[in-house]
């Protein structure tokens, strides 16, 4: 009778769901799929103030959750058709997600949707993960920042923690600065818009190119595109600006915050034994990076800066190479949340609203 | 009134102290209470596809991934993709002649089919999809699904690893040890010991057959004539059409693939107090109806607002509302102020304590802010509604005359009209001014009397705070 019992059980036990909110689009779907279901911005109708509004447009916490719990709806009853009710969640955030963004996600899933439990898990380990190699550094360029993590037998090394300003956001704005002056006009294009233009003409050129922009001999421009605009003539996206906008990426300054120097340092940070493995073992993952050309000019610019100071005196490391990961670019930490499944998952889950983040057993399991 | 494309001009404030319109309210007839969509708990009821109308069990609705197996999106445009039919060509029955297949040759005017939009002149074929027999489009897997299931096993044999790690160690808590205990055995080196020995794996190495991913120096960049080619923005794929797939997210138009059409719910609400159901759809995808309908628009007096005199900070004006009895029974009405139940409710929360469970505390305590600068007059008053009755409007002679009070304008059946003074002080918001005022209303429980609890009161009075909101003022 018990083996018969347990089977049912098995069978009923139901699928978790991976959620991945990021600021501007959102993944989420179940454990054990290769993909999500549903990749959809991280806005939501705001009937209250009859505009689509952001998740992360808030002001107070309260604001905050009803954002969440709004969105949250979406996602469970429009796009996955599932009751939240006693179903395991896996959160894939960020290690720099704040404090109040976790707490109130934590208090919507478990007063307001019920969960059976949830698991958080920070989206630069979950993407080594998918590699199965000991060693990874996750270079995950989001829209709002890039970050650095790297992870060495499954633990992310907070000190060695890289992050700047360097998204898909930065270079959406000087991709508008660009425009405008393309066209000699401000153009106040929409969000939708420009994101369109970046899609679909930006790409990022290699070194060589790059620095002849520089040089008294510029390179012949890419040809430039007549982008068609609703409501008015159609707009000029100069081949300068197609290569160029994404320069913002790698332009050094004092601060060392463009997005090589943001690898190296990280690995500069790292115990001496890791340093070689982990810049043998780059994974670029995040929607920023699924960009025409980036990851070969990052490969081009971070062999290039391992020959300049202060990299050449303190950092040894013969080798760069890349991984290919396993899924596109936007949801290589969602389909390392929905490796977990099962056991890990049911042993993992945090089942009350307010863990004591702090402690090891609630964030490591 | 609530509106579908103006601002809420009258709220009411739910038991969880949002402010909605009454169109977006439901009413528990079992704890009485007004609930929004906020405060309840949604449940998928049924899978439909919108398109076909056709139901799909929930299970069968896993299986597919939530995706109508007959219904196809547009991959550009997202609109209905229609199946076109032709009739097979000559040529290409002769050329199945040729191959020697004899069954084909003899069904040579086949009908077969392609997928066509109707909006953008999209067709299955710009992208070098065959044309179909009956049924059957090809299903397409992940290209990197081999992969991505490797890691899955891979995972799933660690957390075995990890659970019975877990049972072991906790068996061993309550193992009785002998008297001696060596080295070894506590540090279980013979048993690492024998294994290497033995020539397998160490204990806790994870099962093999999960490759790790191998890293290249090489990493390809783009192509030379990138830089000198023009770019054709029709054939490059929007984000939406990427994201439309999430598992191939095609950046070529010549990519796109008919998108299977996602299947919708129906819903159905229920209490989170009482458990009970709110609502509840009928099953039959074509059918709007429900089983089960508590909608606060059905239980809940509606105020609307005629006109309201044009206000200045300080200044008083005439406020016309008009109210609605939307119940079987006559209703007694009294107007309060906004701020008179909260202590009162505490005390009927303690009397009804024996028979109702004690609500969560968070309920109670949040309130939303009212005005505190704007007051109706008179108010505690106590008026009277007639039923509604669908068949009145038929009759010929008017109302028969009832106590009137003054600040009746008149009564129409279920309806009547109430002229209210507004006195504003000088710290009105000139941009927003809205005025509150609790309504009690009495109401009688339709509800059966039940095992549980056979014996209920049947009419209760209850009380509901309205938000008005007067618009601008006249500074």
């Amino acid at each position: 009778m018990m083996p018969l019992y347990e089977g049912i059980a098995l069978i009923q036990e139901k699928q978790a769901v991976v959620l991945d909110l990021g600021s501007e689009y959102t993944k989420f779907g179940f454990t054990g799929e290769p993909a999500p279901r549903c990749i959809v911005r991280s806005q939501f109708w705001s009937a209250a103030e009859r505009r689509m509004k952001r998740v992360l447009d808030y002001a107070t916490a309260e604001e905050l959750y009803e954002n969440l719990v709004h969105m949250l709806h979406l996602l469970y009853f429009r796009h996955v058709l599932v009751n939240p009710k006693e179903r395991r969640v896996v959160v894939v955030e960020s290690l720099l997600s704040p404090t109040l963004f976790r707490d109130t996600l934590a208090k919507v899933l478990f007063e307001h949707y019920e969960v059976g439990g949830v698991v958080w898990a920070d989206a630069a380990r979950l993407a080594a993960l998918t590699l199965g190699t000991p060693c990874a550094l996750v270079v995950d360029v989001g829209y709002r920042e890039a970050e650095v993590t790297a992870v060495l037998h499954s633990v992310p090394l907070i000190p060695a923690l890289q992050w700047a300003a360097q998204g898909a956001g930065a270079v959406r704005g000087e991709l508008r600065q660009r425009l405008d002056r393309d066209n000699g006009e401000e153009l106040g294009l929409s969000d939708e818009v420009l994101e369109d233009i970046h899609v679909k003409t930006l790409f990022v050129a290699n070194r060589e190119r790059a620095c002849q922009w520089d040089s008294p001999s510029p390179p012949a421009p890419a040809p430039s595109v007549q982008y068609p605009v609703a409501g008015r003539a159609a707009i000029t996206v100069s081949g300068e600006t197609r290569e160029r906008s994404a320069e913002v990426l790698f332009q050094r300054d004092g601060d060392m915050t463009s997005l090589p120097d943001l690898v190296l340092t990280c690995i500069m940070k790292c115990p001496i034994d890791g340093r070689r493995p982990l810049a043998e073992n780059i994974l670029v993952t995040g929607g920023g990076a699924a960009l025409p050309g980036l990851r070969a000019r990052l490969a081009q610019e971070l062999r290039y800066l391992l020959t300049q100071p202060p990299y050449n005196t303190s950092l040894k490391v013969p080798l760069i190479k890349f991984h290919r990961a396993a899924s596109h670019e936007n949801c290589v930490a969602w389909s390392g949340g929905a490796a977990l499944a099962g056991d890990a998952l049911a042993a993992r889950a945090v089942r009350s609203p307010r863990p004591d983040w702090p402690s090891l057993t609630h964030t490591h399991g | 009134m609530a509106y579908l494309t103006q601002p809420d001009y009258v709220t009411y404030v739910c038991s969880c102290s949002q402010l909605k319109p009454i169109t977006s309210l439901y009413f528990c007839r079992h704890c009485l209470q007004i609930r929004c969509g906020f405060c309840i708990c949604h449940e998928v009821d049924s899978h439909y596809c919108a398109n076909c109308l056709e139901n799909m069990p929930s299970s069968e609705a896993r299986l597919k991934k939530n995706r109508c197996s007959s219904c196809f999106d547009c991959p550009s445009c997202f609109h209905t993709l229609s199946t076109r039919a032709t009739l097979a060509q000559q040529r290409q029955s002769q050329e199945a002649a040729a191959a020697g297949d004899t069954k084909v040759e003899n069904k040579a005017s086949k009908k077969m089919y392609y997928l066509s939009c109707f909006n953008c002149r999209w067709t299955s074929r710009d992208v070098g999809i065959p044309d179909q027999p009956v049924g059957g489009w090809p299903e397409r897997t992940h290209p990197h699904a081999a992969r991505l299931a490797a890691l899955l096993e891979h995972c799933r044999a660690i957390s075995q690893l990890e659970k019975q790690d877990r049972l072991e160690k906790e068996r061993k808590k309550f193992t009785i040890r002998g008297k001696y205990i060596t080295l070894t055995d506590k540090t279980g080196l013979t048993g690492a010991m024998a294994r290497s020995l033995a020539g397998m794996p160490a204990e806790g190495a994870p099962a093999a057959g999960f490759p790790p991913s191998v890293a290249e120096e090489e990493v390809e960049g783009l192509p030379e004539d990138f830089y000198t080619k023009e770019v054709d923005l029709k054939q490059i794929t929007s984000m939406p059409q990427r994201l439309a797939s999430p598992e191939w997210q095609p950046v070529l138009v010549s990519r796109l693939q008919p998108l299977p059409r996602a299947l919708s719910v129906k819903r159905s609400q229920r209490c989170r107090q009482c458990d009970h159901n709110l609502t509840k759809p009928e099953y039959n995808p074509g059918s709007i109806k429900f089983k089960i309908e508590l909608l606060a628009l059905y239980h809940v007096p509606e105020v609307k607002i005629i006109s309201c005199d044009p206000l200045k900070p300080g200044g008083t004006g005439s406020l016309l509302l008009k109210l609605c009895n939307p119940t079987p029974h006559e209703l007694a009405l009294r107007l309060l102020p906004h701020d008179y139940g909260t202590e009162v409710e505490e005390c009927a929360e303690e009397e009804e304590g024996d028979e109702k469970e004690p609500k969560p505390k968070k309920e109670v305590s949040k309130r939303p802010a009212l005005p505190s600068y704007s007051h109706l007059s008179p108010l505690d008053v106590s008026l009277s509604l007639a039923q509604r009755d669908d068949a009145a409007e038929y009759d010929d002679d008017a109302q028969a005359a009832q106590p009137q009070h003054e600040i009746v304008m008149w009564r129409k059946s279920n309806k009547m009209a109430l002229r209210l003074n507004v006195s504003l002080s000088e710290d009105a918001p000139a941009d927003r001014c809205a005025v509150a005022f609790t309504l009690e209303y009495s109401y009688r429980n339709t509800l059966p009397p039940s095992a549980a609890a056979p014996r209920q009161p049947q009419d209760h009075t209850l009380r509901t705070t309205v938000l008005l909101d007067l618009g601008k003022l006249t500074v």
